[in-house]
């Protein structure tokens, strides 16, 4: 109905210019290189009305879902799940379906610039012969060991080119880092495992193989590690067996998303989920008669209760359901983790999973497999080890820094200097997609294609029993004038000569995809494919490699119960009356703000839309005069922040939470200047395997006696065009 | 083919008014909230997003939404499952016989209630009287680059298959009739009938917990119908006669 | 104020007036008609009688009709596939242009003549399945020179098909008039 843009202007528009038109055709080995074709030139296939679908990879998170996009003469139109992939099995998520709104984002680079660390985004377009010539000097003009490579999560064929690279010529190897695995805790739990087991490796929790499964801050409904599998999992729990229906307890001090699906939400003091993990492990121990292991022999469950603030007969409660059980399962992560004593917490409830003979078991525990081409488990780097590249690059010994996939300006705390760090490394080059705080900071900005538009892999840590090696193949030929930052690379390795183009002797991004992919012909998976060229034409047309049958790393956890844990109390850093709770927004995640329609929905608990809020109990926000929409300030000892208050009615009084995800200060129109940024108060403490204590902060709350009045669904329900500003 | 809907001991809208053909049956037991339907739902019929200040106002135009209502004080505090609410395709509409300009109509070919984009002057008679509140009117040219340029960018992603609406006119939910439609003419063109589970909604096809169903509610042996005669179901607001197709079914 | 206007309507200038307005409203609407009903300017003056008479199907060109909602419209490729052949491609001044168009590898900017609003959602493939002919629609274009839309395409026209396909068959009436076969 819109004159402007409407379908058959879509179609007019199309015919007329080559700007919004290409194609790809087949997927054979000749195809690889995508060339922009004008829309009249197209094959038949493509202007017939009819749609060409497309398998690839999501980038949105670093869990590796299988996509297939449907496309329509040149134009990416609809994102559907790989039904053949093993993690998500056709399914998708919220921020999967909008990545379409990155991909056609209207504030993306368009073209590589000098940005010169300008406060503004710079938009006068370079030549990429010129990015290619800086990176090159780069190359040459520093000594290998001075040079830094800061990597997101995904792809992991950059990672590997990368490591790959700095490997040949001497360079440090490349740091990996997302804001994801630090509120996941990822160190922590691998470091757990490794404690505990003797093995490192991710472990996965079969959700839907158990019966009873008591989650210890684990918010595996929302954003944790492959939340779409975990839900798939949860999913199986509910109804996987029709005359059994599964129960969930989740113990966390906010209901968070997956906690307001558990049959209990037990609210309990934070950083006691260890202790109430061991208490429950001695209650059961107890009941199952003789010796208690020597883990749970120190716990005393009536202490515990009264120190985590919750009743006794709960804990007992929980145990009785355990015993009844067929297969029960404790999972930990999340906030419970992101505390001064979270190592401690994951290895109780590990040990609570050993006592429960979990190891190994359907609706137990298993240790992820390796993907097809890992030798082992690269962990992303934790806080710890950012906070020691920091250092490093404050001290002087980065000359210059490659970042790609990461945006640690906005996601590190502030406390951690980042952004003064890279200030003081001299020159910074970024491949962002998008102009995000961390692009806007460094010297050039040499565009990176969109997910959608870009060759590589990733491969699945955690979210199947399957070796999985997820594809990832163009669905659209680049929109603007971006390239993929492999060519770059190699492109400026080889212009730099010497050992440089030594190391990456490729010719191009797709040759090294399957010089890496090379050792799995002929193997037995998914597919079986004699050479090379028709194992990378399948790989495409599949979406990926994967191993037909479950298989797993072998835990041999015959010494768990044995081992004493050290019982560490949670220590909180800073004064004030509240505990400080962040958690990533289910909806928005860590790159989502930018992506207008994810901006639109409604936050699943609160219903908020476009902004954050700050939660607290209605009980007390009663004392502190506090009403919805009135903005707070909160106030730690690395720094404040404001933001309107949502009075909240399932969080424990002596603790406040706020969204992670939104208050940019660039990253396009929908992201910037929008909301507040909870990273900027928490302050520089770790636990013991280096994550971040993220929850282990202690704030005080002010009222500044100003109203921002949230937009929320939930205000729309019921009376028809209730205003803004009123009680639902 | 006639059904003898007696014979399938068919409830609700079925039952009384014979009125289904294409059904839906949520799991509410399933549904974690996440928000992938009203994703997938935007993406596949290009429904504009309103930003802060409107849809503060009421005025976003979400076809499906995830309500959730809480139960009792903190500490013994309960949320109520997340129940998706979008247009349930009423045997009954309250919203048809309201609107003066004969925008809102019943499909007889297909069962479903549809909102004829072109006819509709905008008196939002039929949102008034909407009970589930499942209609949304477009109370801007949100999707008119002239109004917001950047919209000449993100239309790339516009789906050919369904109107793009503009200022003053009604929408909601139409189980993707163009899916419908696209199955219908596949099978007719290969000479049979649209298969149980060859096609679904947007929704539903997203759906991480498979929580959501879709299908030929009028065939017993279709999934959505098999469904839909379980324990525990529930028609939001049947008590209107409003002869829902979409059913709950709740947590044992 | 308004009885006033009324006052002024009935005399005689009010009268004159009227009718002026009247007659301009009139013609604008004319003139509107009449320039929907003129075949746009193509980017190449494109003989379809010449074409249709050397035999050449209609879904040689326009092959997606087969299959699918839209026909499409052919590429320089296809126009130069028979053209780079035909030996009056290198003398007829009206070819020139095509050559242009290869000589500089620009696209062609067809201009669509059939059209339906955007909230009719037309798909050629069925209509092709139950035997219409491309004739039926889009006129003879055997006798046409550059093309032009030979009906107003409105709901009227479409209608009267449909019921007239349909016949007696109830269940087929009642899917070829529903307003969700064409309109979402």
């Amino acid at each position: 109905m819109s004159e402007k843009i409407s379908r058959r202007d879509f179609l007019k528009l199309a015919s007329v210019g080559a700007a919004t038109t290409a194609v790809l055709t087949g997927c054979g080995p000749a195809s690889r290189y995508v060339t922009r074709e004008p829309y009249t030139k197209m094959p038949e296939y493509t202007y017939n009305g009819l749609s060409t679908y497309y398998a690839t990879t999501c980038r949105e998170c670093a869990a590796a879902c299988g996509l297939i996009v449907r496309t329509m003469q040149g134009r990416a139109i609809k994102v559907e799940g790989n039904k053949g992939n093993p993690v998500n099995l056709g399914k998708t998520c919220a921020r999967g379906q909008a990545t379409l709104h990155g991909l056609y984002n209207p504030d993306r680079v368009e073209n590589p610039v000098q940005q010169g660390r300008a406060k503004n985004f710079a938009t006068e377009a370079m030549t990429w012969d010129a990015a290619v010539q800086v990176v090159a000097d780069a190359f040459k003009n520093n000594d290998p060991s001075e040079i830094g490579f800061l990597l997101g999560m995904a792809p992991d064929h950059l990672f590997d080119l990368v490591s790959d690279l700095a490997k040949s010529v001497g360079a440090p190897a490349p740091v990996r880092f997302g804001v994801l695995s630090m509120f996941e805790s990822r160190a922590t739990l691998s470091k757990a495992a490794e404690n505990l087991l003797g093995q490192s490796g991710m472990p996965f929790f079969d959700v839907g193989g158990s019966d009873i499964v008591l989650s210890f801050g684990a918010n595996f409904l929302e954003t944790w590690l492959s939340p779409v599998a975990y839900t798939r999992g949860f999913a199986k729990l509910r109804r996987g067996d029709p005359k059994h229906r599964g129960y969930f307890i989740q113990f966390e001090s906010r209901m968070s998303l997956t906690a307001s699906r558990a049959d209990e939400w037990i609210p309990i003091l934070p950083g006691t989920e260890g202790l109430v993990a061991l208490a429950i492990g001695r209650l059961v121990a107890e009941a199952k008669g003789g010796a208690v292991p020597r883990a749970f022999a120190s716990v005393d469950p009536a202490a515990v209760a009264t120190q985590a603030g919750v009743s006794l007969e709960k804990l007992e409660h929980a145990a009785t359901l355990i015993l009844d059980a067929q297969h029960p399962l404790a999972i930990p992560g999340g906030a419970a983790l992101g505390q001064s004593n979270g190592l401690f917490t994951a290895e109780a409830v590990l040990a609570f999973n050993a006592l429960l003979d979990n190891f190994n078991q359907t609706g137990g525990v298993y240790l992820s497999p390796l993907a097809p081409n890992q030798d082992e488990y690269h962990r992303p780097a934790s806080a710890q080890e950012m906070t020691d590249f920091i250092e490093k690059m404050k001290s002087g010994a980065v000359k210059v820094l490659f970042v790609h996939g990461v945006n640690p300006v906005f996601e590190l705390p502030k406390s951690l200097g980042f952004a003064e760090a890279l200030a003081s490394v001299p020159q910074v080059i970024s491949f962002a997609t998008f102009p995000d705080e961390t692009a806007l900071a460094s010297d050039y900005i040499f565009p990176d294609h969109h997910g959608l538009e870009s060759w590589g892999y990733q491969r699945v840590v955690t979210g199947t029993t399957q070796s999985t090696l997820s594809g990832a193949q163009p669905v659209v030929s680049p929109y603007f004038n971006t390239r993929a930052t492999a060519d770059v690379l190699i492109a400026a390795a080889q212009s730099a000569g010497g050992k440089f183009a030594e190391a990456l002797p490729f010719a191009d991004e797709v040759d090294f995809i399957q010089s890496k992919l090379a050792g799995l012909v002929g193997q037995e998976g998914s597919f079986l494919a004699p050479e090379i060229n028709t194992f990378a034409a399948y790989f495409q047309q599949h979406g990926g490699w994967w191993k037909k049958d479950a298989e797993t790393q072998v835990i041999t956890a015959s010494n768990a119960l044995s081992k004493s844990l050290k019982v560490a109390p949670a220590e909180f850093a800073g004064e004030g009356e509240f505990y400080f709770l962040p958690f990533v927004s289910p909806t928005l995640a860590e790159a989502g703000a930018n992506k207008p329609w994810l901006q639109e929905l409604a936050d699943p608990t609160t219903t908020v839309m476009w902004n954050t809020w700050v939660e607290i109990n209605p009980e007390t926000a009663h004392e502190l005069h506090l009403e919805n929409d009135d903005v707070v300030k909160i106030i730690s000892e690395a720094g404040e922040v404001e933001a309107p208050v949502y009075v909240y009615p399932a969080i424990r009084p002596d603790t406040i939470a706020m969204p992670f995800g939104q208050g940019h200060t660039a990253y396009g129109r929908y992201a910037q200047g929008r909301g507040a940024n909870p990273a900027d108060v928490l302050g520089q403490h770790f636990n013991e395997a280096g994550d971040l204590a993220f929850a282990g902060m202690r704030v005080k709350v002010e009222k500044t006696g100003v109203k921002k009045i949230l937009s929320r669904l939930e205000s729309r329900i019921g009376v028809y065009g209730e205003g803004m500003g009123e009680e639902h | 083919m006639t059904v003898d809907l007696n014979k399938l001991h068919a409830v609700g809208a079925i039952a009384e008014e014979a009125e289904g053909k294409w059904g839906m049956v949520i799991d509410q037991d399933l549904c974690t909230g996440c928000q992938a339907c009203v994703a997938a739902c935007a993406m596949e019929n290009n429904i504009a997003f309103v930003g802060e200040e409107d849809a503060g106002y009421g005025r976003s135009m979400h076809w499906i939404r995830t309500e959730r209502f809480w139960e009792g004080e903190y500490p013994e505090v309960r949320m109520t499952d997340y129940q998706p609410m979008l247009c349930q395709q009423c045997g009954k509409a309250p919203c048809e016989p309201v609107c003066p300009a004969f925008a809102t109509v019943h499909s007889q070919a297909e069962k479903i209630n549809l909102q004829v984009y072109n006819r509709c002057v905008g008196t939002r008679y039929c949102a008034n009287n909407c009970p589930y509140q499942v209609r949304s009117f477009n109370w801007r040219d949100y999707q008119d680059s002239r109004i917001r340029p950047e919209i000449t960018i993100l239309a790339n992603q516009f789906n050919p298959d369904v109107t793009v609406r503009r200022r003053g006119v009604m929408e909601k939910c139409t189980f993707c009739i163009q899916r419908i439609h696209k199955a219908q003419d596949k099978a007719k063109s290969e000479g049979r009938e649209v298969e149980d589970g060859e096609f679904t909604t947007a929704c539903a096809q997203a759906c991480p917990a498979s929580a959501i169903t879709f299908g030929r509610i009028d065939h017993p042996e279709s999934l959505v119908s098999q469904l839909a005669r379980m324990p525990h179901t529930q028609h939001h607001l049947e008590e209107l006669g409003t002869l829902p197709s979409v059913t709950y079914l709740k947590g044992a | 104020m308004v009885r006033k206007f009324f006052e002024w309507i009935i005399s005689p200038m009010g009268r004159i007036a009227a009718l002026i307005a009247g007659l301009s409203l009139f013609t604008l609407a004319a003139y509107g008609v009449f320039t929907l009903q003129q075949s746009p300017e193509q980017p190449i003056q494109f003989r379809h009688d010449i074409h249709v008479n050397l035999q050449v199907q209609c879904l040689y060109c326009h092959p997606g009709a087969l299959r699918g909602a839209s026909p499409g419209l052919p590429t320089l490729t296809k126009c130069w596939g028979c053209h780079q052949q035909i030996a009056k491609t290198d003398t007829s001044p009206r070819l020139a242009v095509l050559k242009d168009y290869i000589a500089n590898g620009k696209d062609i900017a067809w201009v669509p003549v059939a059209q339906v609003p955007d909230f009719v959602h037309f798909n050629h493939r069925p209509h092709i399945a139950a035997g219409v002919n491309c004739e039926d629609c889009h006129g003879d274009m055997s006798v046409q020179e550059i093309a032009v839309n030979p009906q107003v395409m409105n709901m009227g026209w479409c209608l009267n098909c449909h019921k007239e396909k349909a016949g007696d068959d109830e269940v087929k009436l009642t899917k070829l008039t529903d307003c969700g076969t064409c309109h979402y």
